[in-house]
């Protein structure tokens, strides 16, 4: 049975675990934002062994299971010389994982960009830099927001994963709670909840996000 | 409407470079040689050779589908020729010359030649997300290398010159058809090139706003010094402002000359035909 005084025993270390799982949201983020722009570029580039490598390593990422990614950063590594901490390991999976999916979005934005702004730019002389810079980009990437937002969500969920690697975020934290006391329901229980108090907000968040650049 | 318009542009009467007794010593700005484009199995343009003299004002009329954007895209470096060259002020523009042999001409080349050339689109491509002002100087800033300060200097000149000094703090979002095209024609402006190109630019615009904006061109092209190629079907711009006309059809340059010549004794059919069109109505 439910047992408040359990739950309110365990709760500032899961509390704590959470911060875990969000800093490895927010910095795995961080990641897949820049790699998944330099992806995109890369992917366009004139530069024909570039853009395939960027190909390559899209379609890669894309078509195998991030729990295999990340045991192949953390696990095999390390046996070539390269030992990551469970932290470091993390974000840097995650991160890599959705930056083959935010590159997509960051393709899109850059698409939906009428030719005419590119060959205003050409006509003005801008180097391809500067054209990036200051007239792509700024008007691509607006628009995009919410569903960044939404990627951000979904990684957010995607965090306890990572248990795999054996960080100890909120998921990790709550098996370990569990088997010492052999009492999992309320562990997951709070689990849970934190997942759908936190995500269900953000979502509304992008929500009226999304509402205030329509009106744009 | 009259716009203020101080003259940066002035000196040396404008002339034709093929009708110019001095031909022989007069070097024109912009050579197109045996230029050929191809899409495909559509020839857009076929074997023009012309020359455009500095300061000279050259109209291009001709029905549409004719080539005449496809001419100027080609001097902007918008789109490469299937074969031919041009020159810009003695240089080549889309080749250059490596030990003896003409090659593909790179980045670096295309950006430097690029420079003498302006363009104004028929539908302003301006940059929405910028402010008049940003959209005038962000060029002369970042293209011309000048200080943030000397670039919205010029920019403010540039702007009170096509009158919308008023404007500069406004985005193009809430400027008329008329207001974005001369804010257009003030962002080519600014960079001061040698020849400006351009393309149909009050096409796009409520029939209530094209004055405003021919206004604005003729004034620049009484400054004299820069060359101009002017797409338009406005007739009788072309015959104030232009010293040459060139007639445009299917590729082809059919018939060229002074504007009087060519709107007050057409020779070809095909003239005829097309300007009998525009005197109808
Ligand atoms: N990028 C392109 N691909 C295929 N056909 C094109 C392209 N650009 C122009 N054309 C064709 O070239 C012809 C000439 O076009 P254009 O130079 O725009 O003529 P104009 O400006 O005189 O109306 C037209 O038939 C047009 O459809
Ligand atoms: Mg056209």
């Amino acid at each position: 049975m439910w047992s408040w005084e359990y739950t309110l025993e365990i709760l500032p270390e899961i509390l704590a675990a959470l911060k875990i799982t969000i800093s490895a949201t927010f910095v795995a983020f961080a990641v897949a934002l820049v790699v998944g722009l330099i992806l995109t570029l890369a992917r366009r580039s004139a530069f024909k062994p570039l853009s395939l490598f960027a190909h390559g390593f899209v379609e890669f990422v894309r078509n195998t299971p991030l729990l295999v990614q990340l045991y192949f950063i953390f696990y095999v590594l390390p046996e070539h010389g390269l030992s990551l901490s469970p932290f470091v390991a993390g974000v840097v999976g995650l991160g890599l994982h959705y930056s083959t999916y935010l590159s997509e979005v960051y393709r899109g934005g850059i698409e939906s960009i009428p030719p005419g702004q590119w060959e205003a730019a050409k006509a003005l002389n801008f180097s391809p830099i500067d054209t990036w810079r200051k007239i792509i980009l700024p008007q691509s990437i607006p628009p995009v927001i919410p569903v960044l937002g939404n990627y951000l969500i979904t990684m957010f969920k995607e965090t306890p994963v990572l248990s795999a690697i054996t960080l100890v975020e909120i998921m990790q934290t709550a098996k370990m709670l569990g088997s010492h006391s052999f009492r999992y329901l309320e562990a997951f229980t709070i689990v849970g909840v934190m997942f759908l108090i936190l995500s269900y907000s953000s979502s509304l968040m992008v929500r009226r996000l999304e509402v205030r650049l329509n009106l744009r | 409407m009259s716009v203020p318009l101080k003259l940066i542009y002035h000196e040396e009467p404008t002339r034709s470079i093929d009708n110019d007794p001095r031909k022989a010593v007069i070097k024109p700005i912009v050579t197109y040689s045996n230029i050929s484009k191809s899409y495909g199995d559509l020839h857009v343009l076929k074997n023009i050779d012309l020359n455009i003299a500095p300061g000279e004002k050259v109209a291009l009329i001709g029905p549409s589908g004719s080539g005449k954007t496809t001419l100027a895209r080609l001097l902007m470096t918008l789109e490469e020729p299937t074969s031919g060259t041009i020159e810009v002020d003695g240089e080549m523009l889309w080749h250059q010359r490596v030990k003896d042999k003409l090659v593909k001409a790179n980045e670096k080349h295309l950006h430097q030649v690029r420079g003498n050339i302006g363009m104004v689109f028929q539908h302003f491509n301006l940059f929405p997300h910028m402010t008049i002002l940003r959209n005038v100087m962000e060029a002369p800033r970042n293209v011309l290398g000048l200080s943030k300060e000397e670039a919205k200097q010029r920019a403010v000149t540039m702007l009170e010159q096509v009158g919308l000094a008023g404007k500069i703090d406004a985005y193009p979002a809430q400027l008329s058809g008329g207001q974005k095209q001369r804010v257009a024609i003030a962002r080519a402006l600014v960079m001061r090139p040698k020849v400006m190109l351009f393309d149909e630019p009050t096409s796009a615009l409520d029939p209530e706003l094209v004055g405003e904006v021919l206004e604005v061109i003729k004034a620049i092209a009484a400054e004299g010094e820069m060359a101009m190629l002017l797409i338009t079907h406005e007739m009788e711009f072309a015959r104030d402002v232009a010293d040459r006309v060139l007639f445009f059809d299917q590729g082809r340059i059919i018939e060229q000359g002074p504007p009087k010549k060519i709107f007050n004794n057409p020779e070809s059919e095909r003239l005829q035909t097309f300007l009998s069109r525009f005197n109808r109505h």
